[in-house]
């Protein structure tokens, strides 16, 4: 409690609520933090809650209801149902569409968003850590880790999963129409080179500024964390003036209706979304999906807890709930993307789910999918991706 | 001042806009002065400057606002040329007892979210929807439909979307305009044409106006209708300063794009309404009304005057 009072006095030093309000300084989220997790105000917001945000789930009376909070079309509909029925929380959902607005929604709301799990991307958990935006998970809660496959648990942005366990992960490839484009494409300067020729004026990539650069950085070596600005720079001159007058869309889900509806011919795309789109598209054999090389993206979304949530014993009974292996296979099958459990892929094997080569991957090319950084470098990176899209539209 | 109870009458009025509209805007306004601490922060205000104004005013800025504009002014002025035929037919040539239908007819789309009637046209437009299926089956186009991802598909959603936004102004307009006005212009022997340029349409210019503003605007601001149809030939200006809000976490520099696009705006109204000024300039000597002595019979506007005069008499 002292510890608590400590923290108030800093928290009334930063005065003016203008202070707190310009909330991402390291001082003002050491107050937000513990404005959340402080003990009367996690009183007043969460009845069951315990006196820290590392202690808020003991295993006691599970509440009756949960709220998650994740990207759009994430979990499969069937296993939310069988968790109210079996478990008994009734489930709210809210989704949003990057990272960026999870973290602006839950810094405005400094711990009484509401929300129980979030689902960020791991790249950016440090930056919420630091800032107190999530709290930590009682693992005893979750025995159900034991089933996670170790290559995705301890990532080096929460080496010993305190707060964090991988939700699915995925890589950034290209899909491409072979009646179109009849040579093969295997790396992402071929994926330049003919969006370029055969599918100039029907390419599209993804609206992200991180894997639009890449495909630059990555087709010539380059690490696509770099913040150099003459490699950035040379990025920029060649997206704006070579690639960008032959886009046609900046779309982050072509599986959604681009491949269905064969509006492109060429298209960035992440590989469980490319895989949805082959699997709807009236001709799937028309489609060929190629992992980006010789390097491409890593990104792992994870399961986490929201500091100050109102229902932590549920949600930790979700948590462990999905990693069940049974419910982690209706989740590949329903997102396409690897859940991170062991043997997932004889099991999915065995169950006959469809193009799975699109969901599994050799240990060569995991070897070859690099993580993304929040550096210094993203404000110029935002930069490139504004100006390649304003070529674009010229 | 009035008095007090009239006054009270718009108090929540006053106090819902200063709570959610000028102190938003305020806080924007304040923010453009500031800058962007270090890689986790969004913005800070201990060191006020014009940095940011400079850093927004890029070439990026003008070729997006270049895009944007154009999709604004070709978007107004389609809605304008399709909407304004519709309101006067429906004000004036409809059986008023129809009206309330036509009405509600014009409000269907409203019915349905925003997004999703968008997405719907990006469904019925694609090289492989069944418009395409269709015009091919029937010979009509040769290949798939290739509009899709191009500023007509652009514009066909922007009429789409904005177009009951300039109807209803429109059509309340030359409603109040009223049938005995036109009877008298027609009595006086003005054609149907002349009467709706001299009569009916200058009477309706608040209402054109109105108009005009309520499908510009918000379309100078909306990106969704123009990246969802265009794709990359649908940049739109506010996408730059939400990517500056949310992936860049710069809301220093987003916001005083934000300021810059109100200014901007601004002025291309302001500009716009001159332009229209200037045109309506001799219009409006030939239409003044002349109270007291005829003018000189040497006087060239005079001429409708004498004209009406000589038929009147």
């Amino acid at each position: 409690m002292s510890e608590s009072r400590t923290h108030v006095r800093i928290l009334a030093s930063d005065g003016a609520a203008r202070v707190i309000r310009s909330e991402l300084t390291r001082r003002g989220f050491l107050g937000l933090a513990v404005a959340a997790g402080g003990a009367a105000v996690l009183a007043a917001c969460s009845p069951g809650g315990g006196a820290s945000p590392g202690a808020q789930a003991t295993g006691g009376a599970v509440e009756d209801s949960l709220t998650i909070y994740t990207w759009g079309d994430y979990d499969a509909p069937e296993l939310l149902e069988e968790f109210t029925s079996s478990v008994g929380p009734t489930i709210t959902l809210d989704s949003f569409s990057s990272n960026e607005e999870l973290i602006s929604k839950l810094v405005a709301a400094k711990g009484t968003s509401g929300y129980d799990i979030v689902v960020p991307t791991g790249v950016f958990i440090p930056q919420m850590i630091e800032n107190g935006l999530l709290s930590k998970l009682n693992l005893d809660l979750i025995p159900n880790i034991e089933h996670m496959d170790d290559a995705y648990l301890g990532r080096a942005w929460d080496p010993s999963n305190e707060y964090s366990i991988c939700k699915a992960w995925g890589t950034t490839g290209f899909v491409y129409d072979k009646t179109v484009i009849t040579r093969e494409l295997t790396t992402w300067a071929d994926f330049l080179d003919a969006a370029q020729n055969e599918a100039s004026g029907k390419t599209s990539v993804l609206d992200d500024p991180g894997d639009l650069t890449g495909i630059y950085f990555w087709a010539n070596g380059i690490d696509w964390n770099t913040d150099d600005e003459a490699e950035l720079a040379a990025c920029e001159e060649y997206l704006v003036t070579s690639l960008a007058p032959h886009l046609s869309a900046f779309d982050s889900y072509p599986g959604g209706s681009a491949i269905p509806q064969g509006t492109q011919v060429l298209m960035q795309s992440w590989n469980g979304d490319a895989r949805l789109g082959i699997l709807e598209s009236p001709d799937p054999d028309r489609w060929q999906w190629v992992l980006g090389g010789p390097d491409t993206e890593i990104w792992m979304d994870n399961w986490a807890i929201a500091a100050g949530a109102p229902h932590p014993e549920a949600a930790h009974a979700f948590i462990n709930f999905i990693l069940a292996p049974e419910n982690a296979l209706v989740e590949l099958d329903y997102i396409g993307y690897h859940t991170g459990a062991k043997d997932i892929e004889q099991a999915a094997a065995d169950e006959g789910l469809p193009m799975l080569d699109f969901v599994f991957f050799t240990p060569e090319q995991v070897e070859t999918m690099h993580e993304g950084e929040v550096n210094e470098a993203q404000e110029r990176r935002v930069e490139i991706w504004n100006a390649t899209k304003a070529a674009a539209g010229a | 001042m009035r008095r007090s109870p009239g006054f009270a009458l718009a108090i929540p009025a006053w106090v819902w806009l200063a709570l959610f509209f000028v102190a938003p805007v305020g806080m924007v306004v304040w923010f453009s002065f500031g800058y962007k601490p270090g890689i986790f922060g969004t913005h800070a205000n201990d060191v006020l400057s014009l940095d940011r104004y400079a850093e927004a005013l890029s070439p990026t800025f003008f070729s997006t606002f270049q895009n944007t504009l154009w999709v604004g002014i070709a978007g107004t002025t389609l809605c304008l040329l399709i909407g304004m035929p519709v309101a006067y037919w429906m004000a004036v040539k409809v059986r008023p007892e129809r009206r309330g239908i036509l009405i509600a007819l014009v409000l269907v789309p409203f019915w349905t979210n925003f997004l999703v009637r968008t997405i719907g046209w990006q469904v019925l437009l694609a090289p492989e929807g069944w418009v395409s299926t269709l015009l091919q089956a029937v010979g009509v186009t040769q290949g798939p439909l290739e509009i899709l991802y191009t500023r007509t598909a652009v514009l066909i959603g922007v009429v789409y979307n904005y177009l009951p936004l300039m109807i209803l102004p429109l059509f309340v307009a030359f409603d109040r305009v009223g049938g005995p006005l036109r009877e008298a212009s027609k009595d006086l022997g003005a054609g149907r044409w002349t009467t709706f340029f001299r009569v009916t349409l200058p009477l309706a210019g608040p209402g054109v106006v109105a108009g005009v503003l309520l499908v510009f605007i918000p379309l100078m601001g909306d990106y969704i209708t123009a990246t969802v149809l265009g794709g990359a030939k649908g940049n739109m200006v506010g996408q730059l300063v939400a990517s500056q809000f949310q992936a860049a976490q710069n809301w220093a520099l987003g916001s005083a794009m934000a300021v810059l696009l109100i200014l901007v705006i601004t002025a291309t109204i302001a500009v716009g309404a001159a332009i229209v000024w200037l045109i309506l300039l001799p219009i409006r000597r030939r239409n003044r009304l002349v109270l007291g002595d005829a003018p000189p019979p040497s006087d060239p506007p005079a001429a409708a005057e004498r004209e009406l005069q000589g038929v009147g008499a």
